[in-house]
């Protein structure tokens, strides 16, 4: 951060040396390295003499005879008087100053500020803390650090991360944080289809802000709420990730090399853990044949579940391997025993490597960086490995004093093989292995049967023939090598900006900021297979397809024309006045196209479109283009830098809206008061409280004005045309949030503690967002302006050094969020609630996620219990009554509150840092333990009963499970429920118990990261020129799952990042435990 | 520096401004404008797949008329209607796919100047005659539905009007519909599917649907039914030539749903066997459409038991002619009219000849149909257990009976003329593992979204037939 500072400053200030008697020169340096410090201010006490140290921290300056003291300041170092005394010769060690209050943060439109000037809540995070742990998605890093910021990451392999700040605003539009890099908005979208957001076929392909290189971030600025972001416009009404990258220094040059390796390994405590005394059948029993060596029982292959015989060594039985003429066990009996290897075995080590170098320097005018980042990540799951090559440079010049240009250009190639296919899906292995999955199945004895010769021989025969595709599930080893998916994303970024200070108070700035992405994906699913369900048009259920091969091409792009004009101009003694004028022009252009083949594949193993069995159907297009123009305007007037005022005001017009109905306007209000300024105590360091009111509008999506038609396949020769699933509206509005925040924040004991308190409301009117209909209006969504959300919380971060020597210290940072989120109201008064979850492509399990007035949003909806006197109530079988209403509210997946302690040990050149991460309430539904419990995989349904009696024995027999609860007239249950068989069960989906009953909390503390640093003394270094340090650390992330509720999976894991399956959980990857070093050279 | 705040400006300037790209907000790859019968095509498809689909998420009604049992998976065949969103699906096809694109082809219609007079009436005709069919099912399967205030964007909530009215209203305009389709116009011809624009089989569609929709009412307004059913007799349908049927293709999405979800060229799946239900009766009457319903096992008909799980390979599935990706569907045929004609005697309207002759017609009719000869009708209905005069029995025993055959793979008709008819005696399964108390769904539950959708409207309807049950009677079906 100082290094920025320095920078700055370097190429703002130039204040002209006068020349006078004495002459004075030195050298200021970091007191904690020795390194010269560049740019720092020094000004002879009491005049406006001074000048800034040069790029080796030396300066030169002649000190009138009337003065004696010399002034050292920087912001970021604690400012030093130092007596003159009649030498030549003065050199200066300086510290940093702690508290950073006075630091400089980047606002919105890269516009920088001092801190204490900001009247609203923004929360720094420097680039070291974000690649600490060495995650190659730093979004994932800033889980647990920033107040007010939830952040969820599923385990797949380069999956999406949920981005939302101060809680969700729009009930089905967007809800994720803007990406900023260096005033260059950056896409956060992702491109997965919808049906891979509802839980069905599909893979995760992450999301784009993921590309960004953690390496070449300087300092990460989260500006969250509506004040601090209005100047962004309607698009940042859901906070703003500002990321300032890194800079070349003038007049140095540097290169550092970082070099890690992690490996990691999956969390068994968040993966199913099977039963593992009764085999393969939803009925007890074996079919009869003679597989090779005589008439003898079969394992009900075509059976996807546990609920056969009890396991018993002396009894040999034909397994899946007697029909598999290639095994050892061809024709051969086994005795029927539980697998040796269950499926936890089928996950690999996953092998990460980050390799890294960062040039950075400059001459007296330039500066420039060049880095480039190359990952190579090999997942957990067998064939999965992504690639990302990043690539950075930036570089500005000063064509004069007054005249800057600069420009930066990064690209990103991420290619990817093999990303986990997700939800209720044949090619996520997790369907069977969490939900339709025999006991017996040895999973290595799978990858044998597999790797044999690259057939599909799956546990999962239709028959004892030994012939055809298996009935549901195919080998895994085949699902991984065979019916993969493979993307590659081009991403480019950049900017070209020139500087032209018009006066010594204001600067006028022109920028062209441009964001594209290019994005290939293929999936597959080979002839041979067991076949998915699949389709292109999200507007058709899918339909189950043997064979298939689809690829799917998009680009977009988004260019910003900014034009600023901005000023910082001192009135008079006591009063400060900034602020800047601008405008924005923004495109956006997104063309894709889906297509598939149709009725399978005709060549085996040729994955193109002309290799279709039928004619292929139309491929799936979209061109979609959005304009806004805005202008706007900020002001901030700052008295004796104790009150500040901010008002800023914006206007914008949008291609989404009607035309003549087209611009909205909006505006914030902000105050800070410095009260420390009035209160001159030892223990107050710093003290700040603020209070803003701001509205922001926001454009409706494109398209959504104007009806078109659908055009299905034709029939034959005859055209078919239907009315789309959506109802468009041509009288939409732009939406408008307003909020209001107020803080506090305070530093004291020079900075050994301190704290950031922040209370917010914000509403959410209008929202311009399609909204589910019945479909008995003839649609099933309509676009409206849509009732109110509301979003209350408090935010703080505090900080504390509780120990602080020479040798040692000890810093503590802390992180708490809380928001409280209501639906207030929806577009009419008649109704009360939205679906969330898709109505084409509905949740499994018959749950829905909704909107409901008065109620959180996104909350679960399913049967409940049926409550006698608070207890859950049976039938006269034992089994738990469901409501007969699907409407009852059975979770609120938003967490109560969210926290974060950051630990850091400094013990000389050691330095250890570890954070623990904590949710606490978010309910989830688990359609694993719905499905995987009804087909008898968990250890609940198996096991002995309180008499001791086994679960699965016949209820006359004392079998059976008394389930918690009443029965219908009150008294205890003491109703013994059959637990026999599949589908006589009193688990899981089968008898259709309560949903209520699989809905779990998702609470969880982690200890998410830690890192053990370790820097080469000097003296070591001082052999090694050029090097000028190297620091060796050892990293770990998602060690430790300290606590949780859910038993068998990761509270944490999603399907997609967005809105519409928060709190669902459907063939779920366990986390990851990652270990490793990284070795960090300076040169 | 004024040069360099002119490249400033002009850096912003370089684009037009946004009130000059109203072409932003027009799908570019989407119509806004379509010809009027391509509607009628697409939501007589769909009418048709929701029909044909064994899919068990949507249409699960080969089941709860134990033509089929299931193999592995016993949630459907002992009538959970939760763990799905099958009535959603139904609901859902219904109100949008089909009522949806017809309202539109309507409103096209109507608006198109250059359409004659009576060409616009005849293909509205069409039209209604297609949304009376999609109503019928709708109210036949859930009872009270939307109506007045259905199809209106507008309002979200619609209200759910009685089932009675609903008939009482579709059956008007049936009437309607058949006066236009006789009033000498044009209709819809290439779009057009099933009559390829013949209008004189569009009437006798018309009038055969009449006798269906009046016949439904004979239990509970008899005096009603046979003024209906009198009214339609003259000009039903007089062949398998007339049959109202969806000629599906070959090759994907247009092949038959069944092909879709049975056929091993798309689905490796193994989910259903014939029920032993029907190969048991089918058995003892020798029955000469069995080779053409069912594949068979050791050379034997075999069904599975009803309600329990079977092993695939050890009972008859549905046959591989019903599983042939171009197999045809049927909304209405002369078989079922027949046996219609049959009931309307017995039960004393007249409608011409006599039960046993309009019964032996339609068993014939349904031999032939299925690829069995005249003789092979002849031999069979000349057997005393099915012969009209000597079958054991009422009316409603031997018509329910061969209806019930005949109306094999014809989910939908077969449980709708089972809860008119009351016969064939049908079980729900119990003993062993099957929860206690099932009973045969005589209604279908509302989706679970509606409970979230529009729920008050929802909860009226549900407490005015005693609760939304699938125990719940419908208006009709008082025996």
């Amino acid at each position: 951060m100082k290094k920025i500072l320095l920078l700055l400053l370097v190429t703002i200030l130039s204040i002209p040396v006068l020349a006078q008697e004495t002459n004075v020169s030195g050298k200021v340096t970091d007191e904690a390295d020795g390194a010269p410090l560049p740019g720092v201010n020094v000004v002879v006490k009491g005049t406006t003499n001074g000048t800034v140290t040069d790029s080796n921290g030396k300066y030169s300056l002649t000190v009138p005879s009337s003065s004696n003291t010399l002034v050292f300041s920087f912001i970021g170092l604690v400012t030093q008087e130092v007596e003159v005394g009649g030498r030549q010769v003065i050199d200066v060690p300086m510290k940093a100053d702690i508290t950073q209050l006075n630091e400089v943060v980047v606002t919105a439109l890269g516009i920088e500020r001092k801190r204490n000037e900001l009247p609203y809540a923004a929360q720094q995070v420097t680039g070291d803390q974000i690649t600490t742990t060495r995650n190659a998605n730093f979004v994932n890093a800033l889980s647990g650090k920033v107040a007010g910021v939830d952040i969820k990451t599923n385990n797949n392999l380069g999956g999406s991360t949920n981005v939302v700040i101060r809680g969700y605003k729009s009930i089905t539009g967007n809800n994720q944080a803007l990406f900023v890099i260096d005033g260059v908005p950056v896409s956060n979208a992702n491109t997965n289809s919808i049906q891979q957001r509802n839980g069905g076929t599909g893979v995760d392909y992450g999301n784009a802000a993921a590309d960004i290189n953690p390496d070449n971030i300087a300092s990460l600025n989260v500006l969250k709420g509506a004040a601090a972001t209005a100047l962004y416009g309607s698009r940042a009404a859901n906070g703003v990730i500002m990321i300032t990258t890194k800079k070349g220094k003038k007049d140095a040059f540097s290169v550092v090399v970082n070099s890690g390796v992690t490996v990691g390994v999956i969390d068994k405590t968040t993966y199913a853990k099977y039963q593992r005394e009764y085999g393969a059948g939803y009925n007890p029993g074996f079919y009869s044949g003679d597989l090779g060596s005589g008439v003898a029982p079969v394992v009900q292959f075509d059976a996807d579940a546990s609920f056969g015989t009890q396991f018993d060594p002396n009894l040999m039985v034909y397994h899946w391997d007697a029909l598999d003429p290639f095994s050892p066990n061809y024709q051969q009996m086994k005795p029927w025993v539980g697998a040796k290897n269950d499926p936890s075995e089928f996950y690999e080590q996953a092998v990460t490597s980050n390799q890294n170098i960062t040039l950075m320097g400059g001459t007296d005018k330039t500066v420039f960086k060049l880095a480039y980042t190359r990952v190579d990540d090999k997942g957990v799951l067998p064939n999965s490995k992504l690639e990302k090559d990043l690539i950075n440079f930036s570089a500005s010049y000063d064509i004069s004093n007054r005249l800057t240009v600069g420009a930066s250009a990064n690209y990103s190639r991420i290619t990817g093989v093999g990303r986990y296919g997700t939800g209720y899906n044949g090619n996520n292995p997790n369907q069977q292995f969490r939900q339709w999955w025999q006991v017996n199945t040895d999973i290595k004895e799978q990858k044998d049967a597999y790797f044999r010769n690259q057939l599909n021989i799956s546990w999962n025969w239709p028959d004892l023939t030994g012939v055809g595709p298996p009935i549901y599930s195919d080998n895994p080893y085949w699902t991984r090598y065979k019916n993969y998916a493979n993307d590659s994303r081009d991403h480019y970024f950049g900017y070209a900006t020139m500087t032209y200070k018009i006066t010594d108070w204001m600067e006028a700035i022109g920028r062209i900021a441009f964001d594209a992405t290019t994005d290939f994906q293929e999936e597959r699913v080979a002839v041979g297979s067991s076949g998915v369900r699949f389709g292109i048009d999200p507007s058709v259920a899918p339909i189950s397809v043997p064979s298939f091969y689809s690829r799917y091409n998009q680009s977009y792009s988004e260019t910003n024309y900014d034009l600023l004009l901005n000023f910082n101009k001192k009135i008079s003694e006591n009063f400060n006045l900034t602020g800047l004028l601008g405008t924005n022009v923004r495109r956006t252009r997104l063309s894709s196209m889906k297509a598939a083949t149709n009725g399978g594949l005709v060549i085996p193993e040729l994955y193109s479109l002309s290799n279709s069995v039928s004619p292929l159907q139309a491929p799936l297009e979209s061109y979609v283009r959005v304009g806004v123009d805005g202008i706007f305007a900020n002001a901030n007037l700052g008295y004796k830098e104790m009150l500040f005022l901010d008002l800023s005001a914006r206007q914008d017009k949008s291609t989404t809206l009607p035309e003549g109905n087209n611009s909205y306007f909006y505006f914030s209000t902000s105050g800070g008061f410095v009260f420390s300024k009035l209160i001159s105590a030892s223990w107050l360091t710093f003290g700040k409280a603020r209070v803003n009111y701001a509205e922001v509008g926001n454009d409706p999506v494109p398209l959504s004005l104007y009806d078109v038609y659908d055009k299905p396949t034709a029939f034959g020769s005859v055209a078919m045309f239907s009315l789309p699933n959506t109802k468009n509206n041509p009288d939409l509005v732009a939406e408008r949030t307003k909020s209001l925040e107020a803080g506090i924040e305070a530093e004291f004991f020079e900075g050994r503690l301190g704290f950031d308190f922040t209370w917010y409301q914000s509403n959410s009117f209008d929202q311009a967002i399609p909204v589910n209909l019945t479909s008995a209006t003839g649609y099933v969504a309509r676009f409206v302006n849509s009732g109110e959300v509301e979003n209350k919380g408090i935010e703080i971060s505090a900080f504390a050094t509780p120990i602080e020597s020479e040798n040692f210290s000890w810093t503590l940072g802390l992180a708490f969020t809380r928001n409280r989120n209501t639906v207030v109201s929806l577009y009419s008064d008649a109704v009360t609630n939205v679906q969330l979850s898709d109505v084409i492509n509905p949740l499994q399990g018959s749950v829905t996620t909704n909107a409901a007035v008065g109620h959180p949003y996104g909350v679960l909806k399913g049967t409940n219990f049926v409550y006698t006197d608070g207890q859950r109530t049976v039938n006269s079988q034992g089994r738990y009554i469901a409501t007969a209403s699907s409407a009852e509210i059975i979770g609120n997946p938003n967490p109560d509150w969210l926290g974060g302690i950051t630990n850091t040990f400094n013990y000389k050149n050691v330095k250890l840092n570890f954070l623990i991460d904590i949710r606490h309430g978010g309910d989830i539904f688990s359609l694993d333990q719905w499905y995987g419990e009804g087909t008898g995989l968990y250890p609940n349904t198996a096991g002995l009963n309180e008499l001791g009696v086994p679960k699965r024995a016949p209820v006359a027999e004392g079998g059976g499970v008394i389930l918690p609860g009443v029965k219908q007239d009150g008294t205890p249950n003491d109703i013994r429920a059959s637990n026999q068989d599949g589908n006589g069960t009193v688990f899981g989906y089968p008898n259709s118990p309560p949903r209520a009953w699989y809905v779990y909390d998702g609470s969880y503390i982690k200890l998410r990261e830690v890192a053990l640093t370790y820097s080469l003394p000097s003296a070591w270094i001082e052999n090694l020129r050029p090097l000028k340090g190297i620091d060796i650390s050892l990293v770990g992330r998602n060690l430790w799952i300290i606590d949780k509720n859910m038993q068998y999976s990761d509270p944490e894991e999603t399907l997609s990042s967005g809105n519409s399956t928060n709190g669902y959980q459907s063939g779920a990857y366990p986390a990851i435990k990652t270990y490793g070093f990284n070795v960090k050279f300076n040169l | 520096m004024r040069h360099l705040i002119i490249i400033f400006i002009s850096l912003t300037l370089i684009t037009s401004c946004v009130d000059s790209l109203d072409d932003y907000n027009i799908d570019q790859k989407r119509p806004s404008t379509a010809p009027a019968e391509t509607f009628l095509t697409a939501s007589v498809k769909l009418l048709s797949d929701l029909i044909a689909t064994p899919n068990v998420n949507v249409n699960n009604f080969r089941l709860y008329a134990q033509q089929w049992a299931t193999t592995t998976y016993l949630q459907e065949p002992r009538y959970d209607l939760t763990s799905r969103i099958i009535p959603q699906n139904i609901w859902q096809t219904l109100y949008k796919d089909v009522i949806a694109d017809l309202r539109e082809a309507r409103r096209l219609t109507d608006e198109d100047d250059l359409i004659a007079e009576g060409d616009k009436a005849a293909m509205i005709a069409q039209l209604e005659v297609i949304e009376v069919y999609t109503w019928f099912v709708l109210v036949t399967t859930f009872g009270d539905a939307p109506y007045s205030q259905a199809m209106d964007y507008r309002n979200p909530v619609p209200v759910y009007d009685n089932d009675e009215t609903i008939y009482a209203d579709i059956l008007v305009r049936l009437d309607d519909a058949i006066a236009s389709l006789a009033s000498g116009g044009d209709g819809f011809d290439h779009a057009d599917v099933m009559y390829d624009g013949d209008l004189d089989q569009w009437i006798k569609f018309a009038n055969s649907l009449k006798l269906k929709l009046g016949m439904l009412l004979a239990d509970v307004d008899k005096a009603k039914a046979k003024q209906i059913v009198e009214a339609a007799a003259a000009n039903v349908f007089t062949s398998n030539d007339d049959n109202a049927r969806f000629p599906y293709l070959s090759s994907p999405p247009n092949n038959n749903p069944l092909s879709a979800n049975l056929n091993p060229a798309f689905s490796s799946r193994q989910d259903y066997v014939v029920a032993s239900t029907i190969t048991d009766k089918m058995n003892a009457l020798n029955d000469p459409r069995r080779p053409f319903y069912f594949t068979t096992v050791n050379g034997e008909y075999k069904g599975g038991n009803y309600g329990f799980a079977n092993a695939y390979g050890d009972f008859s599935h549905t046959s591989n002619k019903t599983i042939a990706a171009d197999f045809e569907a049927l909304f209405l045929d002369y078989s079922e009219v027949e046996f219609l004609l049959a009931e309307a005697v017995e039960r004393g309207f007249a409608v011409g000849g006599t039960a046993e002759e309009h019964y032996n017609k339609a068993i014939e009719a349904s031999i032939v149909y299925w690829g069995g000869t005249v003789a092979d009708a002849t031999t069979y209905r000349n057997q005393a257990s099915v012969k009209y005069t000597s079958a054991a029995g009422t009316y409603k025993e031997k018509i329910g009976l061969q209806k019930w055959i005949a109306l094999y793979n014809r989910g939908i008709d077969a449980w709708t003329e089972w809860r008119r008819l009351d016969y064939p005696v049908l079980l729900p399964p119990s003993g062993g593992n099957v929860p206690v108390g099932l009973t045969i769904p005589v209604r279908i539950i509302y989706p679970i979204n509606e409970q979230t959708l529009n729920g008050i409207n929802r909860q009226a309807a549900a407490d005015g037939m005693g609760g939304d049950l699938a125990t719940s009677k419908l208006f009709w079906d008082v025996n």
